[in-house]
């Protein structure tokens, strides 16, 4: 994305070619690299599906993503004990290193490290997922239109967007966590005041690819066939300019799956009895030397999380970039 | 009312310790040499003073410290907790009722003035005048006239002055107490009880912003310049020449510094970039205990932490069986040897032990009992969720998280842990009506006698002024501490204490949790820091190593 806002004029003939330089121009005519068995022309995503299955990075980043999917929806399958039964916490056996089923050892409540920290994950990928959704669907529905349209609408979001753009987002989502703590669900509230300025940079990545598309010779063809603005933005133009989005939605997923345990850890994320792996390094710092397990473990955990969103989504990106191949 | 803000020996937040902690180190280590040894202060850490530096509205410890080298009260305590005078001559009466008290002389104000009777009266009758709105204003509740200053609210004073006050010479006044009160000496080396100067009233009859920046004292130490609370991180002071009392032997700079994290201020100390640390995090005792030798000091402490019932904004908590069943349901030992490391012990009396009228093991409901604390609460139809608040300034999130855990096991409830930025900040929401759950009290004494822990926090007459935060109201206790005042002697006040600590123990209006002890520690470069019964340092007993 060396060039995500590409200067257009807003009276600039829609005829006009535009020198792309956007990682993601999208090659509907081209012939496919891995097309020659079926002997059809590929399309963008079988081509970079075909490329992915022989990624490493790919396999072991969504194996890694597939079983933290698994721990998110049955943690129980990862462990027979529920660390929201207060009764599995033993206070005297607190900061007890790892013992037979205790595999990682107790925290400072004695509570069993482990199983919190599984059933930690949900929090955090459900953060994770629903931020990414949330800020996708507002930044890639802003940034379709203002692409698509240029002129007055065009500039009018993108100044909004670079206002947002100008607010330092740990800042501003400590600032919108903080002031609403306690009259929302605290869950709710990370993954509001994350979207709130998650969105622009999808909108960016989203815009630029469109105003890339929309001089392509299809979409001029589209027009001239009389088809409707709707039709063609999410029929020609949303299509070709996915990929580009996919590619920052997954690398903002781990993001965000960091950025919610940053909240978590200053106080103003998720709040116990609720269990999300900043409040567990919160608990923990206090005694890191005495006890360094109950801090290392969720960390650990969360550090490999946010590795394999972003790892994957280097690899899709890679995958989906013509250039790169 | 003292409430403790933040655990004596529990972390606040420690964000970025260590960082902090390097920097620290690099700033100090250059003035010491800059400086020589003769000048460099003796540093203390306290926290930022809840308000500006003004005695007879400072309720609170650390304010209360800075306070306390600046003025010389007029009681001191002794070994035995028994009050002995200071800046008095002498304290007498014949009837507990009309007390005398004569000044030494030789006691200047640090502009040069002498301190005279009059300055008492005047800071006592400020204090007490309900339009100023001063926060230690309970303290004078006992002084005859009290009600014509203070009628309560919404109504106006009949007068500005206490008609109980009378100055009869510059060495010497009378007070007068609306009824017999055995404690009142005792209740003299209290920050509220300090003397105010004539210069503190501003032209407007109020005492002036410079008084509460850079206030006027009669005691060992002179503010330097102005403390502008909220942007200066040190408050410095020097010995006052002409005091008249006991100074230290070798140094005469002394710095409090201004910490928002207790870990931070241990990281200092260990650096030697701090002197004294009163409040040593609970996370550094097993490192202090192990490292420090003879600078690590234990004492008991006469603070008590509770967990604070709303009785009178939540109907769920009427009947007594609930309370106890919490109260059995909360395994105190374990709190203290595994949360606190041994630095608090589990609270079996509303009195502490380090005043005398403790008894151990007088509150039966403080013992743990899983299975009678279930049995009860299931029959007394305890509420199936219960909200506990605390203040996640003072480092208390722990051990409310340990006690939400015993309650969720034990009762089988949902309990929820919910934190308020600021102590003040729940009593707001119970105000307000925001918030009816439990939640997390401390109390240390103002003056070491068993009453203070009964009528300021359980009183009828402490709802609304002082504080009695739950709304408690007991016609019989009030009457067996109003007769423990009225009392000749102490030994017979105590035994009416002792009573009304039996009504409390029976009807749990708080939850007795534990009871603090002091953990302090000092850098190799001073030596002989003591702390008082009052938890303040000794000031003239440090001597630089």
């Amino acid at each position: 994305m060396s060039n995500p806002t590409p200067p257009v004029g807003p009276g600039l003939p829609e005829t006009q070619t535009m020198v792309s330089d956007t990682v993601t121009a999208p090659a509907p005519e081209r012939q496919g690299r891995h097309a020659k068995k079926s002997g059809k022309p590929a399309s963008l995503w079988t081509d970079a599906w075909y490329d992915l299955r022989r990624r490493p990075t790919f396999i072991i980043s969504m194996i890694i993503i597939v079983v933290l999917l698994v721990m998110s929806i049955w943690p129980s399958l990862f462990t027979s004990i529920d660390p929201f039964n207060a009764r599995s916490c033993d206070l005297a056996t607190a900061r007890q290193g790892p013992s037979a089923g205790h595999v990682f050892g107790r925290d400072n409540l004695g509570c069993d490290l482990y199983a919190r920290t599984v059933y930690g994950a949900r929090n955090s990928i459900v953060i994770g997922v629903l931020t990414t959704v949330l800020t996708t669907v507002i930044g890639g529905l802003l940034g379709i239109i203002a692409g698509y349209r240029s002129g007055i609408v065009d500039t009018v979001a993108s100044r909004i967007t670079e206002i947002f753009f100008a607010i330092p987002s740990i800042l501003g989502a400590l600032l919108i966590a903080a002031t609403f703590r306690g009259q929302y669900n605290s869950i709710l509230l990370v993954i509001i005041a994350l979207s709130v300025l998650g969105w622009p940079m999808v909108y960016r990545i989203m815009r630029a690819a469109v105003i890339t598309a929309k001089s392509q010779d299809f979409v001029v063809a589209a027009k001239a066939l009389g088809a409707g603005s709707g039709r063609i933005m999410f029929r020609h133009l949303l299509p070709n300019s996915l990929a580009s989005v996919i590619v920052v939605g997954t690398i903002n997923l781990g993001n965000f799956i960091a950025a919610e345990a940053a909240l978590s850890f200053l106080g103003v994320g998720v709040q116990s009895p609720d269990i999300s792996w900043g409040l567990m390094i919160a608990d923990a710092r206090n005694r890191f030397l005495e006890a360094p397990l109950p801090l290392v473990i969720p960390a650990v955990f969360l550090s490999i999380t946010v590795l394999a969103f972003i790892m994957l989504g280097d690899a899709v990106r890679d995958a989906l970039d013509p250039k790169l191949r | 009312m003292r409430v403790t803000k933040g655990a004596r020996i529990v972390a606040g937040a420690a964000l970025l310790a260590v960082a902090v902690a390097a920097c620290g180190s690099g700033a100090s280590g250059g003035g010491d040499s800059a400086g020589g040894s003769a000048d460099t202060p003796v540093r203390m850490r306290i926290g930022e003073p809840q308000e500006l530096l003004n005695p007879q509205n400072t309720t609170e410890t650390e304010g209360a410290e800075v306070l306390g080298a600046i003025f010389d009260p007029l009681v001191s305590y002794d070994e035995n907790k028994q009050p002995v005078e200071e800046a008095a001559e002498s304290i007498t009466t014949e009837d507990s009722k009309v007390w005398t008290i004569k000044l030494k002389s030789g006691y200047t104000w640090h502009d040069g003035t002498p301190v005279t009777a009059a300055d008492y009266a005047r800071a006592w009758n400020y204090a007490a005048l309900q339009d100023n709105a001063m926060s230690s204003s309970y303290f004078f509740g006992r002084i005859d006239g009290y009600e014509d200053v203070h009628p309560g609210e919404g109504k106006t004073p009949t007068a500005k002055e206490m008609k109980g006050i009378k100055v009869v010479d510059d060495q010497t006044f009378e007070v007068t107490l609306s009824a017999p009160f055995s404690q009142f000496k005792t209740m003299l080396g209290y920050t509220a009880f300090y003397p105010m100067p004539e210069s503190a009233i501003g032209p407007d009859g109020k005492v002036t912003q410079a008084y509460g920046e850079k206030p006027i004292g009669q005691g060992l130490f002179k503010l330097d310049k102005p403390y502008k609370k909220g942007t200066d991180t040190t408050l410095d002071l020097t010995v006052y020449d002409k005091f008249p009392g006991e100074k230290p032997k070798n140094w005469t700079k002394l710095q409090f510094k201004v910490y928002t994290s207790s870990e931070t201020a241990w990281n200092d100390l260990q650096a030697d970039n701090l002197d004294i640390h009163d409040q040593l995090p609970a996370t550094a005792i097993s490192t202090a205990k192990a490292t420090l030798g003879d600078r690590y000091h234990d004492e008991p402490d006469a603070a008590v932490a509770y967990i604070g019932v709303p009785l009178a904004y939540n109907k769920e908590f009427d009947n007594v069986d609930v309370r106890k069943a919490i109260s059995m349901a909360i395994d105190r030992k374990t709190i203290t040897e595994t949360v606190f490391s041994g630095t608090t012990s589990p609270a079996d009396d509303f009195i502490n032990p380090a005043i005398p009228g403790y008894r151990q093991g007088a509150c039966t409901a403080c013992a743990y009992n899983p299975a009678e604390a279930k049995k009860l609460y299931e029959a007394a139809g305890g509420p199936k969720s219960i909200e506990l608040g605390y203040n996640a300034d003072g480092g208390h999130k722990e051990w409310i998280e340990a006690v939400a855990n015993n309650l969720r096991a034990n009762l089988g409830i949902e309990v929820s842990p919910t934190p308020f930025e600021k102590f003040q900040g729940i009593l707001d929401a119970l105000d307000a009506k925001e918030y009816k759950g439990l939640f997390r009290m401390g109390w240390s004494i103002d003056y070491p006698s068993a009453e203070n822990y009964l009528t300021p926090i359980f009183g009828t007459g402490s709802i609304g002024t002082g504080s009695n935060y739950g709304g408690y109201s007991n016609k019989e206790f009030d009457e067996l501490v109003a007769k423990g005042d009225q009392a000749l002697d102490a030994a017979e006040g105590l035994k009416y204490y002792q009573q009304a600590d039996d009504i409390l123990l029976k009807e749990l209006p708080y939850i007795p949790v534990y009871f603090y002890r002091a953990v302090y520690a000092n850098s190799s470069k001073v030596k002989n820091v003591k702390l008082n019964l009052l938890k303040q340092i000794e000031w003239a007993d440090v001597e630089k190593a």
